[in-house]
């Protein structure tokens, strides 16, 4: 696992994208606090590894596609993102389906990249 | 770091806390969470199992009525001590 | 020692007790001598700004539990722009722009972007975030 920014914010999003717009809201977080140059990491931990599936099309239901902002994040700065990877193997997600930037995170390096950060905002 | 658990017991939340949750840390159950702490649920055993101190949060214990039915691994804390639990632990993580 | 706080609150009034907690641990903080000069509320969490929510005789008023501890200590109750308008919550600026004949949201609240959570956090020893089940 490379090193997180030492201090910063780790968001940490727990829950899938349709039934809730947590999701999004974690995600407007992480790009803000990009986007005003503070250092800032996403962890889709849990039932969040969910918004990585990479077949989504969202035009049925009438709301964003939340995997295509994921997938733009590189853009603004946000190079990487984190996965629990006991989640995303649980959900068959597999390398070439994570984002660009993504890495894996089994548990006993979940806890480091937690402590490595100065404020958690739990989604 | 303060966890704080606000869901009910076997909430995928309460697996994910449980992953990340160690002996220096602290639990505090809220909300729906304190029903967690009910003696006769078995759900607190895995938290009790990590070494962390157990806090229940007192109005919402009280609320749920399940004041005087908690596991003694459990220890009740008011507002304050709520505040108090932040003041030493200078992360804090929201489960729910 | 005196901590500086940032509260995030991501829950509604309507779904639980939570954003009463949240109150309540806010003038907890204050009453122990730290500093709180901001809550930001996001997500379902803006619904606690919402002025025209009426609450029953017999419960306590998450606005006015927020709205007294901004009156007894300056803190800014802050409502995501976005998350706010979304759920119909305007104040009296939005309304125009938007055509309804008057703001939503308590006098208490204002309405502000994501760079407000970001800066409170740069200053704050401590974050703490309130969110409750859907």
């Amino acid at each position: 696992m490379k090193a997180a920014a030492q201090g910063g914010v780790l968001v940490v999003t727990r829950h899938p994208q349709p039934g809730r717009s947590l999701a999004r809201s974690a995600l407007d977080t992480a790009l803000a606090t990009a986007a005003f140059e503070q250092p800032v990491n996403l962890l889709f931990l849990g039932a969040g590894v969910l918004q990585l599936l990479p077949e989504q099309d969202s035009s049925g239901v009438g709301v964003r596609n939340l995997r295509k902002v994921i997938d733009s994040m590189p853009l603004y700065d946000m190079e990487h993102c984190y996965v629990d990877a006991e989640a995303a193997a649980r959900a068959g997600l597999t390398a070439t389906d994570l984002p660009p930037g993504a890495i894996l995170v089994d548990h006993k390096a979940l806890r480091a990249l937690f402590d490595n950060h100065r404020h958690i905002l739990g989604f | 770091m303060l966890h704080t658990l606000n869901c009910s017991p076997g909430h995928p939340a309460v697996q994910d806390c449980i992953t990340l949750l160690q002996q220096e840390d602290a639990l505090l159950l809220l909300g729906d969470g304190v029903y967690i702490a009910l003696e006769n649920s078995q759900s607190w055993q895995a938290l009790q199992a990590s070494g962390a101190t157990l806090h229940v949060l007192e109005p919402d214990a009280s609320a749920a009525g399940v004041k005087h039915r908690l596991a003694p691994c459990f220890t009740l804390v008011d507002d304050a001590g709520f505040v108090a639990l932040s003041e030493l632990h200078a992360q804090q993580m929201a489960w729910y | 020692m005196t901590l500086q706080y940032c509260l995030l609150v991501l829950t509604a009034p309507a779904s639980g007790h939570t954003s009463l907690t949240a109150a309540r641990f806010a003038a907890a903080l204050v009453a122990r001598g730290h500093t709180l000069s901001r809550v930001f509320f996001l997500d379902n969490g803006t619904s606690n700004g919402l002025a025209t929510a009426i609450t029953p005789q017999d419960e306590r008023s998450p606005q006015q539990a927020w709205s007294a501890l901004a009156d007894a200590n300056g803190t800014e109750l802050v409502l995501c722009v976005s998350s706010a308008v979304k759920r119909g919550l305007l104040d009296s600026a939005e309304a125009q722009r938007h055509g309804f004949p008057a703001a939503t949201v308590h006098p208490g609240f204002t309405l502000g972007g994501l760079g407000l959570l970001v800066e409170a956090m740069q200053s704050a020893d401590r974050v703490v975030t309130f969110g409750a089940p859907a």
